[in-house]
């Protein structure tokens, strides 16, 4: 049984390589394998809904597209996680943020210098 | 009337809002220390919020009692005041109800921003994230090299694609075991009230230098952690070689380094301090500062609860 987090993994995957709109009954089509009920794959297309990521049109049956595209999408994410500023470090915790260029040189001479 | 009790808490908050926070904040031995440093910021943030507040409520109640609780009891229920109340008395209850007002506000307000914007998050990775390495951390595709961890109920711990390429298996596993000390012992709390307290008090200098320094003491912290758990042959030069490497790439092509360039005095302070650490505390300095922090926060609450002086 696949958790609702990797159904709308795998929805979403399925609606951002379609060419246009998708019918529900197509996605579960898509999803057999996973043994997906019809009642399912609405629910996670209710979620993904909810949460922004997906519309669909006024024709019977709905049809459903994703509101962004993949790079899109993975480009609003990158701009949270890199774009950090101070404020949002509660947030997220990164691992470190990146320095400018004469920074970087001066970490890597830090770093070979006390190899010596 | 309380009059000495007022004065005291009003030095005692005029000392935590300027000298004492650039004096800590200026302190080498923060770094031979982070957990005690980061409770000492705690107790000075505590304490000049109690202090201000405490200071303002005191002269303003001065009026109906001899000690605050006694004049605010008398106070909640209406009696007369024992002696006359001026404008300023009127001036100070006011700006003491607004002050504590606003901290509490702002802190509730960043709370459930940050709440928010890690809910937002989650969302917009839990779509694109692989599962990776380990059970807990996620893969995501994109060449910066970055790690990051979303805190919370239900935390996430983040790879990028790009520091897997970067980094070998003992720097990944650094990095990994950093980000999960900040999830294990809950960084993103201390950091939360400095961060409100930067955004409600913006004139306040030391607002600002004390979430920079707490924000510095959580990597630190961190960083000190992880390597209580990592094995191999040299951790600490294993982890400052893989801070060099995420920092030094952070973007690759497809980020402008500007864009997301901090400040660098902190990565650096954080790889020096790796490659020659620092001799930690001894246990009586470690006693001192804790018992400091102890007396800091009593100090002010004292004052607030016994009779006036």
């Amino acid at each position: 049984m696949a958790s609702l987090g990797e159904l709308e993994r795998a929805v979403m995957d399925r609606l951002w390589s379609a060419d246009g709109p998708v019918a529900a009954t197509e996605l579960r089509a898509g999803l057999a394998d996973r043994g997906v009920a019809l009642t399912t794959v609405h629910t996670v297309l209710t979620r993904l809904e909810q949460k922004g990521f997906v519309t669909h049109d006024e024709a019977r049956p709905r049809r459903f597209t994703a509101r962004a595209s993949r790079e899109d999408h993975a480009a609003e994410l990158m701009h949270e996680v890199l774009g950090q500023a101070a404020d949002r470090q509660a947030v997220l915790a990164r691992f470190v943020g990146g320095v400018d260029d004469d920074e970087a040189r001066l970490l890597r001479e830090l770093l070979a210098g006390d190899g010596r | 009337m309380l009059p000495l009790t007022a004065a005291a808490l009003a030095v005692l908050a005029a000392l935590l809002a300027w000298p004492v926070p650039a004096l800590l904040g200026r302190a080498r031995w923060p770094g031979r220390d982070p957990l005690v440093a980061l409770v000492c910021w705690q107790a000075v943030g505590l304490a000049g919020g109690l202090s201000i507040i405490g200071a303002l409520l005191v002269h303003g109640l001065a009026p109906w009692g001899h000690s605050l609780p006694e004049a605010w009891w008398s106070w909640v229920r209406g009696e007369l005041a024992g002696d006359p109340v001026r404008g300023d008395h009127w001036v100070t209850m006011t700006l003491a109800a607004v002050l504590a007002l606003e901290l509490v506000g702002v802190l509730a307000l960043s709370w459930l921003r940050t709440a928010r914007a890690r809910r937002r998050h989650r969302q917009l990775l839990e779509l694109v994230v692989a599962p990776g390495a380990e059970p807990d951390t996620r893969l995501l595709e994109h060449p910066a090299p970055v790690a990051f961890c979303i805190p919370g109920a239900r935390p996430l711990l983040v790879l990028s694609s790009g520091m897997v390429a970067e980094l070998d298996e003992a720097e990944l596993a650094a990095v990994v075991a950093h980000e999960r000390a900040h999830l294990r012992e809950h960084h993103h709390l201390y950091l939360l009230p400095f961060v409100a307290w930067e955004a409600a008090l913006p004139v306040l200098p030391a607002a600002g230098r004390a979430h920079a320094a707490v924000r510095e003491l959580v990597e630190m912290r961190a960083d000190d952690a992880a390597l209580g758990e990592l094995g191999g042959a040299d951790p600490r030069r294993t982890l400052a070689r893989a801070i060099v490497a995420a920092a030094g790439r952070p973007g690759g092509a497809e980020v402008p380094g500007s864009a997301l360039a901090v400040t660098g005095g902190a990565v650096r302070a954080r790889v020096v301090r790796l490659l020659d650490p620092p001799a930690p505390l001894s246990v009586a300095a470690r006693t001192g500062a804790l018992l400091g922090a102890g007396l800091l926060l009593l100090l002010p609450t004292a004052l607030l609860l016994l009779p006036a002086l």
